[in-house]
């Protein structure tokens, strides 16, 4: 499957700012499965210094600085990519093999499970996710089973309503809620999982915008999306799971970047002297190609 | 011959007859009930006599009131502005420090010494692989998981090298000292080495307190290890004479008074993340000369804070950057991530980690400890839940402990340790387990008598300017107020004393005093950061308004004295009061109260923005900002209280008001001559002649408004000090012309407004500029032609119009200084937060 995928975004500030230094995170990970073609990163207006390191997690940064003052900026990420699905990951191993199996590991890369096993910056631990995630992660169950039955409930019990949470409201607070967007059902999906020693990233990318025929539209697909990369043992590694849309990312998801939590992979963050943006508009397409 | 075997002829002691003379021997009749736990009755000979001598000593200055000898120190921990903050305080708390030391032999601490240096060697040893090549995770002596669970570990410096190629400087280690005199490691701190600033103000306060009794036991002296640290970290830069700074959290950090205390220490500028900018790789102070380069930093503040571009984007006391510019060769430390040694599942690996990097046991044991994440060592831990104590790995709180703290295994009600067990099947890896360690007791000091107090000692090392570890010779150690301190859990309220190494009288000999290395004679001042210029600046003008209040008080008391409490008329009092109430220290009702009601308020009322009270407090809350640059009287100058006064009492009011100006005209004086003659001083004195111009203007302005009478000027001459030289001038009344020459005009007055603007001339020209093109910078432009415009008036046209345009013109000049010289990016960095995902 290929897709032509086009990221606008504008940034308004009430008043010019000044000293501004931002981490944009867009341009795509190596991902294997994916392939990217022509990447184009265009920044208006054109900042001073512009950098592109890989890291510190499975994300690629581009650090921009603007001497000048600035009132408003855009950045327009653009590229093709083509999607071989992952395969139908089956049933994996046990709960119990796959928590035991995480601590062996003799690795600590960017790909494995033992950075995504604690507590994050944003995905904080919660005693009521844990309890109310317990019934899933009987330790004979197997992973895929198991990671599947918690994202249907999060499916199920959790509205999806853009505005009910912003940036600020924590993970907990969305869980108290039962409502908010894809990243914060990513995140109590993240945090249930590590709660029960099942390692969880929070992966980062864009959904398809128009459904193949016969199949409903996917939500979130008008912006930037989240779901949650569930480590599923030494030889599945990590599946994408979608507790959005519950169903397993595959065809329609194509991934940007994996981190902790949101806070390893945002799209944009950075300081600068003045006031927080007035106005941020973004606007994705990802349209099928040929 | 009698019975009693003791003949006439025999000079009898009295002390044969009942033991020794408290006073002489107060240990003597010491005991405890295991006298091998306790580290003054196992000592030897030779150490006990100088534990014996000290005590002894300690007996003598206070004729054997120990309790006064509390009070007395504590009086020398408050002058040296000692203090401390628990999480959470609104203010700082006094430094508790015990009067009696531990006191150790030079033998036993050569041991304690070489396990101290093996285990800091370890520690960079395992940092330097963590961060590199990854050896001892994929050699499997180190799980991933132990690594990754530390909130310290920073995986965006993962192959990066630290300038000078070491990522520890400095470290702090945690001692216990077991029942049968053996030494283990309790913990390690490599990211904030919290206590050295503390080991160095105990042994100051000490040392003052006590006279010379340090040294007369055979003290080893400490000064060498601050200067080989200084040394030690210059080493590391690439350039041959280093600038060095301290990066500090700000004034609200627990241990900013320690902070402020070394830099000053150490003779570096103490510098908060808003002063710090980087450009092109480089690290900058912004200083009132410019951008200067910084080549090390010693940084106060957790790697997550230290860099909100390269961590936690939320961080607003951090640089931007600094990672950046760390990678290009500044000197951090301890380098950003080294934190990741720290956590209790680290120290479970230490033994083995020994054993294969250094090829040698640990010689300072750790406490035992074992890691719930092996499967071996997590049955083992459930097994024997009674005999230990479980912690969090890596202090977070976690399910059975839900505080993160440690508890006594066999403390444990049947539900937590069902919980525990439950945690521990799901997340084996959050908990870490620890054999209970017997602390050794110590004599303390405690109402008044010596008493057995469980303690432990925290102990410092530094490289030197060879990279070689070097131990401070002493420490800082904890002593627990209550008796039964017989876990490693240390509480609240514990009390603080000083560790004496000390050489036996014999050995002191052969020892020779270390030599050290002159530095070369300089006489610069080093560099005044922007923040520190804007801080003595508004020191200047909050000193000198405090002082001014109080004389508009004292001259507004006198007045009332002469003329009686009425308010009728319109007098010197009425416009006196309304002074006041246009500075914000009388409140606006007051317009009927009794002059006397009023002067009260203007003191002491804490609700009144300008009460002489209200000004002191922001004086003080400055002078916290400027530790590092102020004197300790200056220190406690600024600390007084408003005097005791009868309210109502016109005398006795008088006489508060008449000690405070004595006051704040020594704090001035104090403040002025500990600093020496540079930009530091020129920004005090500048804010203090512009407080002091702006407040004559406003008196001349209030009391002289059409028609002054002799009372309203003479009020005016009181309040610059210059009715003694206006009577040998003028040989008359007080007229208006005469009265605003001197008060205005006259350049030769120095209470007067025109001396003070030629004073701020005369600084604003010592100070540095930033133009190339010789031109004179903005703020002195404007002093000349303010001072211009006011040898130019006539003192007979001056009217309000004019004095109010001279305030404008001096309002200029403020601003203007504080544009040039000061930070104007004012408001904290904030960060992009609107939401970009669906």
């Amino acid at each position: 499957m290929i897709y032509n995928i086009r990221h606008a975004t504008k940034v308004k500030y009430a008043s010019p700012i000044a000293h501004a230094l931002f981490n944009l995170r867009l341009i795509p990970w190596n991902w294997a499965g994916q392939t990217f073609r022509n990447f184009r990163l265009t920044i208006t207006p054109q900042p001073s210094e512009r950098e592109d390191h890989d890291g510190p997690y499975c994300v690629n940064t581009t650090r921009i600085a603007f001497r000048e003052t600035l009132s408003e900026f855009d950045f327009l990420s653009e590229f093709e990519v083509e999607v071989d699905a992952p395969a139908d990951p089956g049933d994996g191993p046990s709960v119990q093999l796959v928590r035991d199996d995480a601590l062996e590991m003799l690795d600590i890369s960017v790909l494995s499970p033992a950075p995504y096993l604690f507590a994050s910056r944003i995905a904080q631990s919660d005693d009521e996710i844990r309890r109310w995630a317990s019934g899933h992660f009987l330790p004979d169950i197997p992973i895929v089973k198991s990671a599947r039955a918690l994202m249907k409930a999060v499916h199920d019990e959790f509205t999806y309503k853009p505005g009910s949470t912003t940036s600020a409201t924590s993970p907990s607070e969305a869980f108290g809620l039962r409502k908010g967007v894809c990243q914060d059902f990513a995140h109590v999906m993240i945090i249930a999982l590590r709660s029960h020693g099942i390692p969880a990233a929070y992966a980062s990318g864009y959904l398809r915008t128009n459904p193949p025929p016969g199949r409903p539209r996917l939500v979130g697909a008008d912006a930037m999306h989240a779901w949650v990369n569930v480590w599923c043992g030494k030889d599945l590694g990590w599946v994408g799971f979608d507790p959005t849309n519950d169903c397993l990312a595959r065809f329609d998801h194509i991934q940007i970047g994996m981190g902790r939590d949101y806070a390893d992979v945002a799209p944009i963050d950075g300081t600068f002297v003045g006031t927080a943006p007035q106005q941020m508009k973004t606007a994705v397409d990802v349209i099928e190609g040929s | 011959m009698s019975d009693s075997g003791l003949s006439s002829g025999d000079p009898v002691q009295s002390s044969d007859l009942f033991g020794p003379d408290p006073g002489s021997d107060p240990l003597a009749y010491y005991m405890t009930s295991e006298p091998a736990a306790d580290i003054f009755l196992a000592s030897n000979p030779e150490v006990a006599s100088a534990w014996r001598s000290f005590a002894a000593g300690l007996a003598d200055q206070c004729q054997c009131d120990f309790s006064s000898l509390q009070l007395y120190l504590d009086r020398h921990v408050e002058d040296l502005g000692m203090a401390f903050r628990h999480t959470g305080d609104e203010h700082e708390r006094p430094w508790p420090l015990n009067p009696m030391p531990i006191v150790i032999g030079g033998e036993e601490w050569a041991a304690i010494e070489d396990g101290l240096v093996q285990r800091a060697e370890l520690l960079e040893a395992v940092i330097a692989d963590l961060y590199g090549a990854q050896r001892l995770i994929r050699d499997k002596h180190l799980p991933a998981a132990v690594v990754s669970g530390s909130a310290n570990f920073a995986r965006r410096v993962v192959g990066m090298k630290p300038a000078g190629g070491n990522f520890l400087h400095v470290c702090a280690i945690d001692l216990a000292r077991g029942p049968n005199g053996e030494w283990r490691v309790l913990g390690d701190r490599v990211r904030l080495p919290i206590g050295i600033g503390y080991a160095l103000e105990n042994r100051l306060a000490l040392g003052r307190a006590t006279g010379g009794l340090l040294a007369s036991i055979g003290t080893r002296r400490q000064a060498g290890f601050f200067e080989a640290l200084r040394q030690g970290i210059a080493a590391s830069c690439a350039r041959a004479e280093p600038r060095m700074a301290l990066l500090t959290p700000g004034r609200f950090n627990q241990s900013y008074p320690e902070q402020a205390h070394l830099a000053r220490h150490l003779g570096i500028s103490l510098v908060e993340g808003r002063d710090l900018t980087v450009r092109e790789g480089k690290l900058f102070v912004r200083t009132i000369a410019g951008l200067k380069r910084i080549d090390a930093l010693w940084r106060w503040i957790g790697s997550r804070d230290i860099d909100p571009l390269n961590f936690d984007s939320r961080s607003q006391i951090g640089v931007p950057n600094l990672v950046d510019a760390a990678a290009q060769g500044l000197v951090i430390a301890n380098w950003p991530g080294s934190g990741v040694v720290e956590s209790r599942a680290m120290s479970a690996f230490l033994p083995r980690l020994a054993e294969e990097i250094l090829g040698e046991p640990l010689k300072l044991p750790n406490a035992a400890t074992w890691w719930c994440g092996g499967e071996g060592e997590r049955a083992y831990v459930l097994d024997n839940l009674d005999s230990l104590v479980v912690s969090s790995a890596f202090r977070r709180p976690v399910a059975g402990l839900p505080d993160g703290h440690t508890r006594l295994g066999s403390s444990l009600s049947s539900q937590e340790r069902e919980e525990l067990r439950d945690g521990m099947a799901r997340r084996p890896m959050d908990y870490t387990a620890q054999e209970v360690v017997s602390l050794s007791t110590t004599p303390a000091l405690a109402d008044g008598r010596f008493e057995p107090r469980g303690f432990t000692v925290r102990a410092f090392l530094a490289r030197d300017e060879a990279g070689n570890w070097k131990t401070l010779q002493g420490g800082f150690a904890r002593v627990s107020q209550t008796g039964d301190l017989r876990t490693s859990l240390m509480g609240l309220g514990d009390i603080s004393t000083d560790l004496c190494i000390v050489d036996p009288a014999a050995q002191q000999v052969a020892v020779p005093p270390p030599r050290l290395e002159a530095p070369q004679v300089r006489r610069d001042q080093g560099l005044l950061p922007s923040q520190a210029a804007d801080n003595l600046f508004w020191l200047g003008r909050y000193g000198e308004r405090a002082h001014q209040t109080v004389r508009i008080e004292r001259t507004l008391l006198e007045q009332v004295a002469i003329t009686g409490e009425g308010m009728g008329a319109v007098t010197a009092v009425t416009r006196l009061a309304n002074l006041l109430r246009s500075l914000g220290a009388a409140p606006k009702e007051s317009t009927r109260w009794q002059p006397s009601r009023l002067a009260g308020a203007a003191l002491s009322d804490r609700k009144l923005s300008g009460s002489v009270r209200r000004i002191s407090e922001h004086t003080a809350a400055i002078a916290l900002l400027l530790r590092d640059r102020l004197t300790r009287d200056s220190w406690r100058a600024i600390q007084g209280t408003i005097p005791r006064y009868t309210p109502g009492d016109l005398e006795s009011m008088s006489g508060a008001c008449d000690r405070l100006v004595e006051r704040f005209a020594a704090l001035s004086r104090l403040m002025a001559d500990g600093l020496s003659r540079g930009p530091a001083w020129s920004f005090l004195e500048m804010g203090t002649c512009l407080e002091r111009a702006s407040m004559i203007l406003q008196a001349a302005g209030a009391m002289v408004p059409g028609s002054a009478s002799a009372e309203d000027l003479s009020a005016l001459l009181d309040l610059v000090d210059g009715q003694s030289l206006y009577r040998s001038r003028y040989v008359s009344m007080p007229y208006i012309a005469p009265v605003f020459d001197m008060v205005l005009l006259d350049p030769a007055q120095p209470r007067g407004f025109a001396f003070q603007i030629g004073q701020i001339e005369q600084h604003l020209g010592t100070l540095p500029s930033l133009r190339d093109d010789g031109l004179p910078e903005d703020p002195i432009r404007r002093a000349r032609q303010l001072r211009a415009r006011i040898e130019a008036l006539d003192a007979e046209d001056l009217d309000s119009d004019t004095i109010g345009s001279l305030g404008l013109d001096l309002a200029g000049l403020s601003n203007a200084i504080s544009r040039r010289y000061f930070l104007q990016d004012e408001g904290p960095v904030s960060q992009a937060k609107a939401r970009l995902l669906g």
